[in-house]
């Protein structure tokens, strides 16, 4: 209901409560930006930001799947849902297990996109397209069907990994029945997904940057890294912050990989904190699931704001 | 942009305050809550049944359902049924998410631990004396029992056998099938040493359902995780204590691998690598389908093997009747159409859902199998899952254990106890 | 791109590094080829030993037809809509003042970070509420507002210079115009982006679609693909791979017709 006084309020109103000292030009600019806000803001508020309302309520109450029909029928419970998750041990080795796939999947997978993105950006000649279009399959491949293929990639003993190690003399383990392989290769799953995203975005961004300036750098010897340093990469810092906070936000959310390759096992060594949220919700246990949920919003909207002051824009 | 983070902290708090106070007023929960036992219900009209029925049903039974139900439309040619199937996968989601909403269907196929919850939802229909419920087998019908009132009927059922290799176990020097718990390890020793096999036993080392395969041993030795009014869990026991160190024995001396890979257990079977696992009737066609032409002589499968009794799972699905439903005459006369011997047989020869009705067993295309003897023979005494509204949640917190008694070591004892205490923490949802 | 480095080395470091990524890919179409059995056997065949169509034809046993135009049409409406509003709002918030616009910004990447799983059940009662259980349109609706799009046309508004305004302003050119007129002719390339991205995520989108739909004039392809692969134990691997194969065509395609757009890049359309 807040929503909706802040989207009344958008509404022609404040353009004149706003315009103490503004010209009518400021008038003009505002009320253009609400019209070209509003469609979004109207739809927004309804499909999107009542719900998660009524969610963050749940979080307070002790709702059950049994009080769907009756939903404030329900006692209040203050922070007992946010004490239950930070007593429940698998919920804090979910969180464990997300930090440390966030940790190694978003460089990695920022970097294998940046640098298909340069190295597609250079004269790789005709074969460009396919490149474009190979190393994008991954991210247009339903998961149901990339389940299946890695499976079968990751099988211990006939597997076309451990066939490949074991050509060279290594005998492969049991990559997700192994309590120390099963989150890394959830890791590398993710980053083989994610990257090809990154890549189209940063293909993108690198149209930004001004041709002149490179050969300017050039002809005054700058080498091929000092230039990427000092030009490309300031170039696409918009590009960069974008990627960079919402590689992280998925990737904080991460949920798909462990839901189809190990349901969390074994012995919770890929449980993420998505997972058990959702797990949570198919027991019916709503105010506990909606205060799991909220947390990992806490982390990502802190994780979220750093990124923003580090790479502070003007 | 540095600025955005101030009206961030403060109009997020703010819009939660509004909103926790605003609706603070409206909630909690009314004092009166438990409604006693469930009234009867209400008689069913006679007559041909009319109007239009909405039908779910999972999977492979969703497909082929509209063709068994033209029989129905054709004694009742008033009537229109629509079918829709629904992914296994999701399914439970969506049924809760169509009671809360509700848009639950008229009649649907609901999975056999599924049921107290729904009830516990007041979702589900009690069952009118008009359809008979005598004839079901007993661990079916108590599936569809919740609390002492009969919530719709079992529609098919399955159980689980013990599937060997025969030529493998008599190349082993094991001609008859082992009857008791020492004799399915001897045989599992055997074919590990005698008959090449690298794993005796495929069994589960525990994660998601894994449950289903310790609750037999657990019942076969005479032990059980609720107690019979199914109020309390019991999962701290000497019989259940016996039952999973049995179980973890497999593990422990080396006779069943603690960290298979993932579905491998039909090629496993076929060339020899794991010789014997404990399945359902659906692995029949599954093998046979790997192994090829006369694969079927070489493979047999035999009863759970016996401690006190010989008890195996019942699993298998239920038809519901759902609260709401605008033509519940009709519904119900689907639910009886389903429910006679003959339509069960007809549905047996086009899906192989074995028939809930002992009836059913009469049938030539049924008994002609001597294989689906072995599973008529489990049924007798097989057992469904635990009729508790929070089971899954229970389960998946027993799975957890069970994977740290498989791969951990840890005592069965203490798995138990911590099982239990979970499970009180949870509640039965009563 | 102007000192050549060696395309050669550089190609030869490329086509190794692509085989390594579409190695699965491969592996899903040819294994759509495959029946059960092989499919099944220890030690995995590469190439399928009697290739057959089967698959494909059991696939088309079903009401295929149907579930694609359903996806077609969500999909296409969706990516339509994200691109027009997000735009709109997007160019907003990169380069327009106006009230309540921080708040505003700060409340939808607020809700970007907000886990779906937790609006699933308050979205699904309000689809249900406003009367559009099993219709197209409560497929779509609630995609049609996507923070993470507005974020983008933000980020890409925000590269464009303001100048563009400012001699639109001077020209006389009225604030609404600008943007349609100048800013949104440019917005080629972040539109491929977006597209791509939104088309895709409508394309897979599963759980939203499996729970809102009940009844097959509704049902979208990911839906109907594990609809007709998982059974209750046993899973119909030729059926999924040739499924999820059919599934990843239109995609595809789509992509190869937007990197055109890329192609030609915000140089190439005169702005620097």
């Amino acid at each position: 209901m807040s929503t909706s006084t802040t989207t009344a309020g958008t509404d022609g109103r404040p353009a004149a409560a706003g315009s103490r000292r503004r010209s009518r030009r400021g008038a003009a600019e505002a009320r253009a930006g609400v019209l070209l806000a509003l469609p979004f803001v109207l739809l927004f508020a309804v499909f999107t930001a009542w719900p998660v309302l009524q969610s963050m309520f749940m979080s307070f109450t002790d709702m059950r799947i049994s009080d769907i029909r009756t939903p404030f029928a329900v006692d209040f419970v203050g922070l007992e849902n946010y004490r239950t998750a930070f007593a429940d041990p698998v919920f804090r080795r979910a969180a464990l297990n997300t930090g440390v796939f966030v940790l190694l999947g978003v460089p990695l997978t920022i970097t294998a996109g940046l640098a298909a993105a340069l190295a597609l950006n250079t004269g790789v000649g005709r074969l460009r397209a396919v490149y474009r279009v190979g190393f994008y399959s991954p991210v247009i491949t339903s998961i149901v069907a990339v389940a299946v293929v890695w499976r079968f990639l990751l099988q211990p003993g006939t597997g076309l990994v451990n066939t490949v190690l074991g050509w060279v003399g290594i005998d492969g383990p049991h990559w997700l029945g192994d309590q120390r392989t099963a989150l890394l290769s959830l890791v590398v799953m993710a980053v083989w997904r994610n990257f090809g995203t990154s890549m189209i975005i940063f293909l993108a961004g690198l149209q930004a940057v001004d041709p002149g300036l490179h050969e300017a750098a050039a002809l005054d010897g700058a080498g091929r890294w000092r230039r990427f340093v000092s030009i490309t990469l300031p170039s696409i810092r918009p590009t960069m912050l974008f990627v960079l906070v919402t590689t992280s936000i998925g990737y904080l959310q991460f949920f798909e990989e462990p839901f189809v390759m190990t349901n969390g096992g074994p012995l919770n060594a890929t449980v993420s904190a998505s997972m058990y949220t959702y797990n949570q919700f198919g027991f019916g246990n709503y105010g506990v699931a909606g205060a799991m949920a909220y947390l990992t919003f806490l982390v990502i909207g802190l994780v979220t704001l750093v990124q923003f002051r580090l790479m502070r824009e003007k | 942009m540095s600025s955005f983070a101030r009206p961030t902290r403060r109009t997020v708090t703010g819009l939660g305050a509004a909103a926790a106070l605003g609706l603070l007023a409206a909630c909690g929960r009314p004092d009166e809550t438990e409604s006693g036992p469930a009234a009867p219900a209400e008689p069913i009209a006679e007559g041909a049944a009319t109007g239009s029925l909405t039908v779910w049903a999972m999977g492979a039974e969703g497909e082929k359902l509209p063709e068994l139900l033209k029989g129905f439309q054709e004694q009742n040619p008033d009537v229109t049924v629509e079918v829709t199937p629904v992914p296994w996968d999701s399914a439970h989601d969506k049924f809760t998410s169509a009671i809360a909403a509700g848009t639950a269907p008229d009649v649907a196929q609901v999975g056999s631990t599924w049921m107290a919850e729904f009830v516990g939802l007041n979702a589900l229909e009690s069952t009118p004396e008009e359809v008979a419920t005598d004839d079901y087998f007993p661990g079916a019908l108590e599936s569809v029992t919740v609390d002492g009132t009969v919530y719709g009927v079992p529609w098919y059922v399955e159980t689980r056998v013990v599937y060997y290799r025969k030529d493998l176990a008599e190349k082993a020097g094991i001609t008859e099938p082992p009857t008791d718990w020492e004799g399915l390890v001897a045989l599992a020793q055997a074919l590990q040493e005698k008959a090449d096999a690298e794993w005796g036993i495929s069994l589960q080392p525990g994660g998601t359902g894994s449950w289903q395969s310790v609750m037999p041993l657990i019942w076969s030795n005479g032990g059980n995780v609720v107690d019979e009014a199914s109020t309390e869990f019991t999962f701290e026991s000497g019989q259940n204590e016996e039952a999973l160190a049995y179980y973890q024995s497999y593990f422990t001396d080396g006779l069943a691998d603690p960290a298979p890979a993932d579905g491998t257990t039909e090629q496993d079977f076929v060339s020899g690598r794991v010789p014997m696992f404990i399945s359902g009737p659906w692995m029949m066609s599954a093998v046979e389908s790997v192994g090829g032409e006369g694969f079927a002589g070489k493979y047999g499968v035999f009863t759970m093997p016996v401690k006190e009794t010989s008890s195996s799972f019942l699993g298998g699905a239920n038809l519901g009747v759902f609260q709401g439903t605008k033509n519940r005459d009709a519904a119900w006369k689907l639910v009886q159409y389903l429910s006679t011997p003959e339509v069960q047989v007809e549905w047996f020869g086009m899906s192989t859902d074995l028939p809930a009705l002992q009836q059913g067993w009469e049938d030539e295309t049924v008994a002609s199998n001597e294989k689906f003897e072995v599973f008529r023979a489990q049924l007798d005494t097989a057992l469904a899952p635990p009729v508790v509204a929070t089971w899954e949640q229970v389960a998946a917190s027993f799975d957890a254990q069970i994977e740290k008694v498989c791969k951990d070591d840890l005592a069965p004892a203490d798995a138990l106890a911590a099982t239990q205490s979970e499970a009180q923490g949870i509640g039965t949802g009563a | 791109m102007l000192e050549r480095r060696n395309p050669i080395l550089t190609n030869i470091v490329l086509l190794g590094f692509l085989l390594l990524v579409i190695t699965p890919f491969l592996w899903m179409v040819l294994g759509s080829l495959k029946t059960q059995g092989e499919l099944l056997r220890v030690p995995p065949t590469w190439l399928p030993e009697e290739p057959t169509l089967g698959n494909f034809r059991r696939l088309f046993d079903r009401p295929f037809a149907k579930f694609f135009s359903n996806s077609a049409i969500v999909a296409i409406v969706v990516t339509a809509g994200n691109l027009l509003l997000s735009s709109m709002f997007g160019y907003a918030l990169a380069h327009l003042r106006f009230p309540f616009k921080k708040l505003l910004f700060v409340l939808v990447l607020g809700c970007l970070m907000i886990p779906g799983l937790v609006t699933f059940i308050p979205q699904y009662v309000l689809v249900v509420n406003l009367g559009l259980a099993d219709t197209l349109p409560a497929l779509i609706l609630p995609f049609l507002v996507q923070p993470f799009s507005v974020f983008l046309m933000r980020q890409f508004f925000l590269g464009l210079p303001r100048e563009l305004l400012e001699a639109g302003r001077i020209d006389g050119v009225g604030e609404i115009a600008i943007f349609f007129r100048i800013y949104l002719p440019l917005a080629g390339p972040a539109f491929a982006t977006l597209g791509i991205l939104t088309f895709l995520g409508s394309w897979n989108n599963f759980l939203w679609p499996l729970v809102v739909s009940s009844s097959e004039s509704t049902y979208t392809l990911p839906v109907a693909l594990a609809l007709i692969s998982t059974g209750q134990n046993q899973t119909d691997y030729g059926l999924l791979l040739a499924g999820a194969t059919l599934i990843v065509l239109p995609i595809l395609v789509v992509f190869l017709f937007f990197q055109r757009y890329f192609i030609q890049g915000i140089a190439a359309t005169g702005i620097k």
